[in-house]
């Protein structure tokens, strides 16, 4: 489904997106930022161009509209105001949504077209009313398409030759696509009645818009059809017509030969070789009523079915009127020479037979002047006749003074090229090189000139040169690039995976050197291989560090979606809050960068939604009515920092206590030895939440203990510190990387090891049995002063052994390991070391498994199984 | 001003893969590129930008250049100028790619120093066969 150029556009388009959003978000606060508007459009214009290589239509016209806009704003013909910004941003989150959808099943979703006529009307509605007219007429008579009327060929032929009648007349045909609403029937709308006032209608199509469900899923309510009609009226009637549902409808004049497409059989057929070699010197003499009898002779010979009766048939529409466009009728006789169904006229400005013609002739270029009509045998094909008038062109813009030489060289060599690539004959060439040494020579393009005039002249009587405005154009500041390559996370994932396992094959080195010693007796082959493992273990650190920072990330990957967020939440909140960030380029690893995100955006919701006053509130108590949020990110020894700063109302700790209380999480005795910071602390408590009344931005019912458990999880720590009246600083510290773990090895259930992360353990103690106090089923024991509940590890993990063996001591073995802010002591049969590990999740059928964080390879080959404590607890 | 500008074409170019420099700051547009003209038989070089396709222009022999108009760091404009203005590769033949179709980009390009001007989405054929003619190879 997904090919390597989709792929790569998927990833191009999401960059491309967040440049342009980003961009955007600056040039709302400084309008006249160059270097912005630059970005932003350059972003959409390079989407535009990469899109245009797959069969996207909603998508491409949709960039194209935010192109347009933007195009004006760089231009500053149009005012960035902040409704345009929330409609580009708009328009991004839809591109956006329509890239995810792409990048999962191949293809836009289904609703995309609807979606994207909405949101381009929208943006277009900005636009000067004649903009997008002259853009899409321009690129109509380009490419033989409006855009997005690439219906129009679907129409039946007969239709269409009917309506291209009609234009010849001197009708307007407009081009009708009308998609009603789907619950257009509730709204006492009546899609056909409508499209059938249309006056003179050529011809409809009516198609539906998804595929018809099953019978017993339909919903004959809901109308899921799209009228496509040809009609020969003025636009303004249409207009008229539709102008309750404006927005459903897309009116379009449709250049006559727009109507022109070829059907058909393009196979088979005889061949009118003849017929074209006579046509082209009747068209060059404007002699029409002879080719118009031989295009009727032929059609009365060709099998309608074919492409070449098709051809035939819109031939001797276009003759019908006494001066017939030239243009199209040279493209016509061109698709019969081809037999090609392509039909494409050129431009009436450009050089008319230029670009259409299936086979030309060259003339001899060393032919004496006063024969132009001899030709030379060799062909050359219709785009080579296009580069041989471009090169025209540019000559003819040397002739004006300037530096013959600097254009003269890429001009004769694309010349001798083109020449060489068409099979030419030497003295082709050879009058090409006299003809370019002479010009070089007289410092003059006049030689050359008169050869290229030549070898159009025969084909075509007017060389046409375009004479060009005079570009100026400045060198732009020129800048070293830093080559960035580009690599695919799975990658680096499986260079992380790969150095996990040298490390720890590594370490299967000392049990190899203690057998050699021990087992076989060789002291020597241990001192050999102890010496090979401390090279081995330095390179694999070396490695280990180097692969480290590739998974660097910049905390900018996160906190470049907080200018938008914060924005948007504000806005929606009446609150008045400028964002700053400090320290985007600090690097962590990608997984602690990952999972910062929804702990970030959690802590930066709330301090916009409770934190901030409204600016009414700011004023009264004297503050500047902008609160400002500031992001602030930073390594501190082996952490990284990040710190999210609110200059709002501050956390007031009565509040919290009060709350508590009403909750029940502590009573009154507790609340009333609460130091100001424990009863702040109280947020994190599980199930905690302040706000009042649960709002539509952070209140979820969820509180900090979310955010707490995220960045646990990734063995960082969160910390709030709050003055009232001043604002909050809720701090994040987390490890740089969190590819080693360190755990506690611990033995339970009869010799089986599980680890358990440094990061929960508060300490080891022994307990006497007497110790241990039992309250009916459970057990617990007293730890300076502290009741700390026990929990027997194997009884937890079900791994009990059917009989317990007891070491003899009258003592058990607690861990006390601190979860949810909590002790709990772990009963286990013994502990063992400490040690670094390289943590590998379950995947697989296992990978669901509860309790369990992921695995280890000892250095013995053992398999560790790591617990994931909040999840068994 | 003496040098040869057009060199003798059949000697040069028998027995060796013809190069063509691809200057895009899109990149999936130079995966394009890279698919349909390898597919023709060239050579591919990519430049994300104007001022990474001068390096390469200078330190590499090129038979085509497909330069993107609107880029960052250095512009098609900009860059075609550049070139034209160093004696050593003015003769390389360049082809400008913009998404405008109007007769006053096309004039600004052929100013600028290209020899002709596609306008996106441009079809593979229509790339393979101008390539094809303008950096002089023949059809196998």
């Amino acid at each position: 489904m997904s090919t390597p150029l989709l792929e790569r556009f998927v990833s191009e388009a999401r960059d491309l997106l967040q440049a342009a959003a980003t961009g955007l978000l600056i040039l709302e606060r400084q309008p006249g930022d160059e270097a912005a508007v630059n970005e932003v459009f350059r972003s959409v214009h390079t989407l535009k161009g990469s899109v245009g290589l797959f069969d996207f239509p909603a998508f491409t016209k949709l960039v194209h509209a935010g192109e347009d806009v933007l195009s004006l704003v760089r231009a500053r013909q149009l005012v960035l105001t902040s409704e345009l910004v929330d409609r580009l941003l708009d328009t991004f989150d839809q591109v956006s949504a329509w890239v995810d959808a792409i990048d999962t099943t191949g293809t836009l979703p289904k609703d995309a077209d609807g979606a994207s006529r909405e949101m381009t009307a929208g943006l277009r509605a900005v636009l000067p009313a004649d903009f997008g007219a002259s853009q899409a007429t321009a690129s109509a008579v380009r490419t033989g398409e409006l855009v997005g009327l690439d219906w129009l060929a679907a129409l039946p032929e007969k239709d269409r030759l009917a309506a291209f009648a009609q234009a010849m007349d001197g009708a307007e045909i407009q081009a009708i696509e009308y998609a009603p609403l789907q619950d257009c029937f509730f709204s006492g709308e009546d899609p056909l009645a409508l499209v059938r006032q249309l006056a003179d209608l050529q011809s409809l199509a009516i198609e539906p818009t998804e595929p018809w469900p099953v019978i017993d899923h339909l919903d004959p309510y809901r109308c899921v059809l799209c009228f496509r009609a040809l009609a020969a009226m003025p636009r303004v009637e249409v207009e008229t017509l539709f102008r309750y549902v404006v927005e459903q409808v897309r009116v379009a004049s449709v250049p006559p030969e727009l109507l022109i497409s070829l059907t058909g059989d393009p196979n088979g057929g005889p061949v009118y070789g003849d017929f074209v070699d006579e046509a082209y010197p009747l068209i060059a003499a404007g002699d029409w009523p002879p080719l118009r009898r031989a295009v009727g002779a032929l059609l009365q010979l060709t099998a309608p079915t074919l492409l070449l009766a098709s051809a035939l048939r819109w031939l001797d529409a276009i003759l019908a009127v006494p001066v017939p466009n030239s243009d199209w009728v040279n493209a016509l006789i061109a698709c019969i020479a081809d037999g090609e169904s392509n039909f494409r006229p050129v431009k009436a400005a450009q050089p008319a037979a230029l670009a259409n013609s299936g086979s030309r002739h060259l003339p001899d270029p060393t032919a004496v002047p006063e024969a132009p009509g001899r030709t030379d045998p060799g062909k050359v094909s219709s785009t080579a006749v296009r580069i041989l008038e471009s090169q025209r062109a540019i000559l003819g813009l040397l002739t004006a003074g300037g530096d013959i030489a600097a254009r003269l060289g890429s001009v004769a060599q694309t010349v001798t090229n083109l020449l060489a690539a068409e099979g030419h004959r030497a003295d082709d060439l050879a009058a090409w090189s006299r003809a370019v040494d002479a010009a070089i020579a007289q410092d003059n393009a006049a030689p050359v000139i008169e050869v290229l005039d030549r070898w159009l002249a025969a084909n075509h009587p007017s060389a046409a040169s375009v004479r060009p405005e005079a570009g100026e154009h400045l060198i732009q500041e020129i800048k070293q690039t830093s080559r960035v390559l580009k690599v695919d996370q799975a990658k680096i994932d499986t260079l992380m995976n790969l150095i996990g396992e040298l490390v720890v094959s590594k370490n299967s080195l000392p049990f190899l050197a203690k057998r050699a010693e021990e087992v076989h007796g060789s002291r020597e082959m241990s001192r050999e291989i102890k010496d090979l493992h401390a090279v081995i273990d330095r390179l694999a650190q070396e490695m280990h560090g180097a692969i480290m920072a590739v998974r660097m990330l910049p905390v900018s990957e996160v906190f470049d979606r907080f200018p938008r967020l914060v924005r948007d939440v504000a806005r929606k909140l009446g609150k008045q809050i400028e964002l700053s960030i400090e320290g985007a380029d600090t690097a962590a690893d990608k997984n602690i960068i990952e999972a910062l995100g929804d702990p970030l955006l959690h802590i930066v919701r709330n301090a916009i939604d409770h934190g901030i006053e409204l600016p009414d509130e700011r004023d009264a108590s004297g503050k500047s009515t902008q609160a400002t949020v500031l992001l602030r990110a930073f390594q501190e020894r082996d952490q990284v920092v990040i710190e999210v700063v609110d200059d709002g109302r501050g956390i007031n700790p009565e509040k919290i206590k009060a709350s508590a209380l009403a909750k029940g999480v502590i009573d009154e005795e507790r609340a009333a030895r609460l130091t100001d910071q424990e009863a702040v602390n109280l947020v994190f408590t599980p199930g905690f939440s302040t706000a009042a009344q649960v709002s539509d931005l952070s209140g979820r019912g969820v509180g900090m203990d979310v955010v707490v458990n995220g960045v646990e999880k990734v063995g960082g720590s969160v910390s709030i510190i709050s003055v009232m009246g001043q604002g909050t600083t809720v701090r994040l510290s987390l490890p740089l990387s969190m590819a080693v773990t360190r755990v506690m090895v611990v033995e339970a259930g009869g010799g089986m090891l599980f680890g358990i992360p440094m990061d929960h353990i508060a300490e080891t103690v022994r307990v006497h049995r007497d110790a241990v106090h039992r309250f009916k089923q459970s057990e617990a024991f007293v730890l300076r002063d502290a009741i700390v509940p026990i929990i027997r590890l194997d009884r937890l993990l079900g791994v009990e052994p059917s009989a317990w063996f007891g070491d003899g001591s009258d003592e058990d073995a607690v861990l006390v390991v601190r979860v949810g802010g909590g002790l709990v002591g772990l009963l286990v049969d013994h502990f063992r070391e400490g040690m670094d590990i390289i943590l590998k999740p379950f995947d697989g059928i296992l990978a669901d498994i509860q309790g369990y964080s992921g695995s280890a390879l000892l250095g013995d080959g053992r398999v560790l199984l790591v617990l994931n404590l909040r999840e068994l607890l | 001003m003496n040098k040869p500008l057009a060199r003798g074409h059949d000697s040069d170019m028998r027995g060796r893969r013809p190069r063509v420099l691809v200057v895009d700051d899109g990149i999936t547009m130079r995966m394009f590129y890279r698919s349909v003209l390898e597919a023709a038989g060239f050579l591919v070089e990519e430049a994300a930008n104007g001022m990474e396709g001068y390096e390469k222009v200078l330190t590499q022999a090129f038979d085509l250049m497909i330069v993107d108009i609107n880029m960052p760091k250095l512009d098609g404009y900009a860059l075609m100028q550049l070139i034209r203005g160093e004696p050593a590769v003015r003769g390389v033949p360049a082809v400008m790619i913009s998404t405008e179709a109007g007769d006053r980009d096309a004039a600004k390009a052929y100013e600028a120093g290209a020899n002709f001007y596609l306008v996106k989405p441009i079809p593979p054929d229509e790339l393979t066969e101008v390539a094809r003619l303008v950096a002089g190879v023949t059809v196998p």
